[in-house]
């Protein structure tokens, strides 16, 4: 076929002489598939000889042990766990996140077949955009009776709003996908066009990704036309749409709720553009404006994820809040582009498919390539009856779904599977209103072998193929997302419903192109212009997750020396000072309420180990450690766009570090500590990545800004807690202190002696080349707001200037030995204290004032739905 | 008749609000039977961007933005209208309902299309099996159209409890159906959503009805405020209003400002607001006959 061939090693020669073919590496592996009589297979004709473009492939993977392939497979779900693909599927409660599951075994397309496809698609397209840009403007598809008019006035997709906005060179449909299926007669069939906002092309690259890593040998010898050049050519057309050299391009998702928000995310990073929800643009003059960290940058074109009617509350759906008040006012005055234009969902209607053919010699004079998969619109009076004649042979849908016949089983009827009364009110609702309803046809899609148990199994595939806009034409993505399902009769393939996807080789005959947009795929995301297009929602989310992942630290790092002091030879036995002592740290630090504490104390040592073990263990506990880690994921989902792979790995790992412990009633102090420790790695993992990995961008100085806010504040309550009172040199307060200020080395080498107040305390607050320092923290912050976007004009010190230079003075005028002196009548060394105290709460207002000026974006509040008075 | 319409509405905000976007359905579309002599529209603070628009419906829309801080929105709507008695069409007259269906559904004439258009479900119109057997019983086989269509207004006055502050714009129709009781704005989407049900064109009509109740007659309900009935097109003669809030064939008294599908297409003030925090809204409407 295509010279691929020549990967198969010289030892394992295909043309074994004794001619059996199970004898042959492919043989081996194909003997005991149990290819389906009567359904199409991909990669095994009905007389069982291997499809010529699978026999190199087939080839190569038969010289692969069995032990080889279980590990590539393995690989793979490492991969995709670790990348933290997932598919989100709405559930009442839980989790909602499931990772995406991925077949080792590629879709083969031979390139005679692509090209057949390829071309049919492209005129698709086309024939999908002239429907679009008619209906919405002339429609004269309408009068001139090519197209029934209920299709478009009983469309919800039809949004009134948009008729008639002019859409320049009626680029209406830029990127769109198509669902294709193989029946038995050999023939692809369209089974639905995707003309919203299709999902999925972001798991097809991550798909790719996680093959080229799975099966690197064989995917370099396949010939494999690559994905990267169909990206470069939609993201070339989308900056040339804008007519503009510098384009500010935002791509526009729901948010971290929607099903495919991890692939938002991907193809955000992948393709540069920003990733922005509805409230981080803003309406102005009829112009779309993001709001960044430097203030409102206008933007040329939104790369939408949202459903049209939800993009626009003042004009579409007015219970939205997913969208942006005026948007469709500044598309219709020509000041944004907004892709596919608002409206496109129209066309995505399965009734409209019957009509294609002829709409395709009509408006093109061609016959149309690619069929779509037969389907009776009961709008009309003979497709009705034939409907209603054909009921056991068919399945019914709405007209007017918004899923597609492989969604997920939802709004298709089986009307074979019917009681007689379900049946009756079926025939009775498709009489009344006909044209609420199809029928279609139950198309046995092809097989095609994945790996199950050791071995490859058909299973029933469909193919979702890309199309996007390339000037004056259309491309297609050479490949596409392979679905697959897991039962052998599935007509309806299901990405909600757990089914798999694999990745789709289209094999070429002529030498492809390597070009990567993925050559470093784990680079370290920089913001494109420095940041100036950060929006403010980043902003506050990078800085929170610098705050998380900081508290986090610092607590699994107190309950670690707590855990210590509880067990082992430094226990506290039932020593009841020392078991009072630790519970009103926890108590002071606000992990423990004082009545929980009181009661845990006077019970004895098990009660306070029960407190401590759900500290650590229990995810109910709102204060835990479990607690902090939810918070820290979920601040990490919403900027994934922003970290990199590495970081977002890092994270994962961490999640995946106390998913293993599971709750105990007791303490079981190897486990504590082995949890306990393992967190402070990979916590200590994930700064030091922020310091060494990621760009000094506006981002990265947010992030650090939170994580040093949050370790000040930290310090300087942790040394009012176990410094202020009482004689902590001979109680065991400063060995506490140095211990979690990470600095007990640091005093040995130094000092040779047991630790002393005076200078303990120089080197957890004063000492500025300590990076656990509260000095250190306050010079780190003062570089990092100088650095910060600001008001040019502005001749004094903003608010966020003045209270850390007030920190970083206090500290470097600070006379330690003066301040542990100074003792109340009580022993209480109150000096020291007011000292951290102004600290602290400087610490609080830095960080609201960081807040107010930079990610302050009020809640956008609807005041409308007001139609007058009583009589409404 | 001549009317003095004015039309206020009030939002006070307890915080500021930074930027405020509106759309508005508050001038008077012109028609055969309505002449708008004059129209002005206040609003306080001044808007930074007013832009003055036609809808899909044909409607007259008010945008406006205003970016300037403000804690309170002002917009007063004023207009001097000309209606002129509509014209009588004999219900028992009219063609039979079962032929429009058919007949609009083969069509390709312009005209017939923007009827057409009227005749589907839309977002405030849906419901189950509810409306379309509720409005079953009015259509008879062979049934003048017009005739069945007032039968369904006099049963939907009948039987359905005028009752403010029960419902609301998003009060489903299944609701208003069991609950039976409603105001102005369901009652016109219970009845345009049984018309489109038996494939008769219908759109909601957005309003206003005269104040001052002529001398010896009840006073009818809708006074001092908007008000809402619908249209139902009948063949030859074109659209026909009803009034199912008072079970009238809507003469000079009542004021049309705009009509589409249903409320969410005229809605008279839309309006998103950054911040703002709790507001309260007040709205005034008077209607006063001017001597010709």
């Amino acid at each position: 076929m295509d010279g691929t061939m020549t990967s198969v090693p010289n030892d394992m020669t295909p043309d074994d002489p004794t001619d059996d073919p199970t004898d042959s590496p492919a043989g081996r592996l194909t003997a005991g598939y149990a290819h389906v009589a009567g359904i199409f297979d991909e990669m095994m004709d009905d007389g069982g000889a291997i499809r010529p473009h699978w026999q190199a492939f087939l080839d190569g993977l038969g010289t692969m042990s069995p032990a080889e392939i279980a590990n590539g497979w393995e690989n793979a779900e490492r991969i995709i766990r670790e990348n933290g693909t997932t598919y989100n599927v709405y559930l009442d409660s839980g989790d909602s996140a499931h990772p995406w599951r991925m077949d080792p075994i590629p879709a083969l397309i031979s390139a005679d077949e692509w090209r057949h496809i390829e071309a049919g698609l492209i005129q698709r397209a086309k024939l999908l955009n002239a429907v679009v840009a008619d209906l919405y403007g002339p429609q004269n598809l309408l009068t001139d009776g090519l197209l029934p008019p209920s299709l478009v006035f009983g469309n919800p997709n039809f949004l009134r709003a948009l008729h008639g906005i002019g859409i320049p060179d009626n680029a209406w449909l830029n990127f769109i996908a198509v669902d294709l299926a193989r029946a038995a007669d050999n023939r692809w069939w369209v089974l639905s066009d995707r003309t919203q906002a299709p999902s999925g092309a972001g798991y097809t690259l991550e798909n790719r990704v996680v093959m080229g890593r799975t099966l690197p040998q064989m995917f370099r010898d396949s010939q494999v036309q690559r994905l990267a050049g169909f990206f470069q050519a939609l993201s070339d057309h989308l900056v040339a749409m804008t007519r503009s050299d510098d384009p500010v391009i935002v791509l526009m998702t729901p948010g971290p709720h929607n099903e495919t928000y991890f692939e938002h995310a991907y193809l955000a990073r992948y393709l540069g553009f920003p990733l922005v929800e509805g409230e981080d643009l803003t309406v102005r003059d009829n112009r779309v404006f993001l709001k960044t960290l430097n203030g409102l940058r206008q933007v040329d074109l939104i790369f939408r994820r949202v459903d049209s009617e939800f993009c626009d509350p003042l004009e579409l759906r007015t219970d939205s809040l997913l969208g942006v008040a005026g948007l469709v006012a500044a598309a219709r005055a020509g000041n944004v582009i907004v892709t596919n234009a608002l409206g496109s969902g129209l066309v995505e209607c399965d009734a409209l498919m019957s009509f294609l053919p002829g709409l395709c010699e009509n408006l093109f004079g061609e016959e149309q390539l690619l069929p779509s998969a037969a389907t009776w619109w009961c709008g009309q009076d003979r497709e009705r009856d034939y409907v209603l004649e054909n009921l056991d042979h068919l399945v019914i849908r709405p007209t007017f779904s918004s899923r597609t016949i492989l969604s997920d089983g939802k709004d298709v009827v089986v009307p074979a599977q019917l009681s007689p009364g379900e049946r009756d009110r079926l025939v009775d609702r498709i009489n009344r209103r006909g044209y609420d309803f199809i029928g279609q046809e139950i198309l046995p899609l092809s097989t095609t072998p994945s790996w199950q148990d050791g071995a490859l199994h058909p299973s029933p595939m469909a193919l979702r193929a890309y199309i996007c806009a390339d000037g004056d034409g259309y491309r297609v993505l050479p490949g596409g997302l392979t679905r697959t399902a897991d039962r052998i009769d599935a007509h309806a393939i299901s990405m909600q419903q757990g089914d798999a996807s694999k990745d789709t080789w289209v094999l070429w005959d002529e030498p492809v192109s390597t070009f990567s947009r993925l050559a470093a795929p784990d680079h370290v995301l920089a913001l494109r212009r420095s940041g100036s297009n950060m929006p403010s929602r980043v902003a506050d989310n990078l800085f929170w997750l610098g705050r998380y992942a900081e508290r986090m630290e610092n607590t699994a790092r107190l309950m670690r020396s707590l855990v210590l002091r509880l067990a082992g030879e430094a226990g506290a036995g039932d020593d009841p000072q020392t078991l009072q002592r630790l519970m009103t740290i926890l108590v002071d630090l606000g992990y423990v309420r004082q009545r929980a504490a009181r009661r845990a104390v006077a019970a004895g040592i098990r009660a306070v180990e029960r407190e401590v073990t759900n500290l650590i263990f229990d995810h109910r506990s709102t204060t835990g450690l479990l607690s902090l880690m939810g918070d820290l994921q979920r601040t990490a989902a919403l900027v994934r766009d922003r970290l990199s792979g590495d970081a977002w790995r890092l994270l994962n790992n961490l999640h995946g570090v106390t998913e293993r412990h599971a709750t105990g009633q007791t303490l079981d102090v190897d486990d504590a500590l082995a949890l306990l420790n393992a967190m402070v790695e990979e916590l200590a993992a994930f700064s030091g990545m922020q310091m060494e990995n990621m760009t000094r961008s506006t981002g990265w100085r947010l992030l650090d800004i939170g994580r040093r806010i949050e370790r000040a504040g930290h310090m300087a309550k942790l040394v009012r807690e176990l410094a202020v009172e009482g004689e902590p040199e001979t109680e065991g307060g400063l060995d506490l202190l140095l211990e979690l200020g990470d600095s007990t080395m640091t005093y040995r080498t130094r000092y040779l002696s047991a630790a002393q107040l005076p200078a303990t305390l120089d080197l957890l607050v004063t000492d500025e080349t300590n990076p656990r320092s509260i000095a250190f923290q306050a010079a780190v912050l003062r570089d990092h707001i100088a650095a910060l976007p600001r008001d040019a004009e502005l001749a004094s010190l903003t608010r966020q200037e003045h209270l850390v230079e007030a920190i970083a003075s206090a500290l470097k005028l600070a006379d330690i030995y003066d301040l542990c002196a100074a003792r109340t009548k009580r022993g209480k060394r109150a000096r020291l204290d007011g000292f951290l105290n102004d600290i602290q709460d400087q610490c609080i207002e830095l960080s609201d004032t960081l807040a107010r000026t930079y990610f302050s974006h009020a809640m956008t509040v609807r005041s409308g739905g007001v139609s007058g008075g009583g009589v409404q | 008749m001549i009317f003095d319409v004015s039309h206020q509405t009030t939002f006070a905000y307890a915080q500021s609000v930074s930027i405020s976007h509106h759309l508005l359905h508050l001038s008077p579309r012109l028609y055969d039977h309505q002449v708008c002599s004059r129209h002005s529209l206040l609003i306080e603070p001044p808007p930074t961007i007013v832009k003055e628009a036609t809808d899909y419906f044909g409607n007259p829309t008010t945008y406006l933005t205003i970016e300037e801080p403000h804690h309170e929105l002002n917009i007063v709507a004023r207009s001097t209208i000309e209606v002129k008695p509509p014209q009588y069409v004999a219900p028992e007259r009219t063609p039979a309902w079962e032929s429009i269906a058919g007949m609009l559904k083969r069509s390709t004439e312009r005209e017939l299309l923007d009827v057409y258009q009227f005749a589907f479900d839309s977002p405030f119109t849906q419901s189950g099996n509810g409306a379309a057997a509720y409005a079953e019983i009015s259509f008879p086989p062979g049934r003048p159209v017009l005739e069945g269509a007032i039968d369904l207004m006099n049963r939907i006055h009948a039987e359905f409890k005028y009752e403010g502050g029960v419902t609301d714009v998003h009060t489903p129709i299944d609701t208003v159906l069991s609950e039976r009781r409603g105001v102005c704005q369901d009652f016109a989407h219970l009845q345009i959503s049984g018309l489109r049900s038996m494939g008769i064109p219908a759109r909601y009509v957005s309003g206003y009805l005269q104040t001052v109740p002529p001398e010896g007659e009840e006073r009818l309900v809708g006074a001092d405020a908007s008000h809402a009935w619908l249209s139902v097109w009948v063949p030859e003669s074109g659209w026909v209003d009803l009034d199912p809030t008072n079970d009238v064939i809507p003469g000079e008294q009542h004021i049309t400002v705009a009509w589409g599908r249903d409320y969410g297409d005229v809605s008279p003030v839309n309006g998103l607001v950054l911040g703002g925090g709790d507001h309260t809204v007040e709205v005034a409407v008077d209607v006063a006959e001017v001597a010709a």
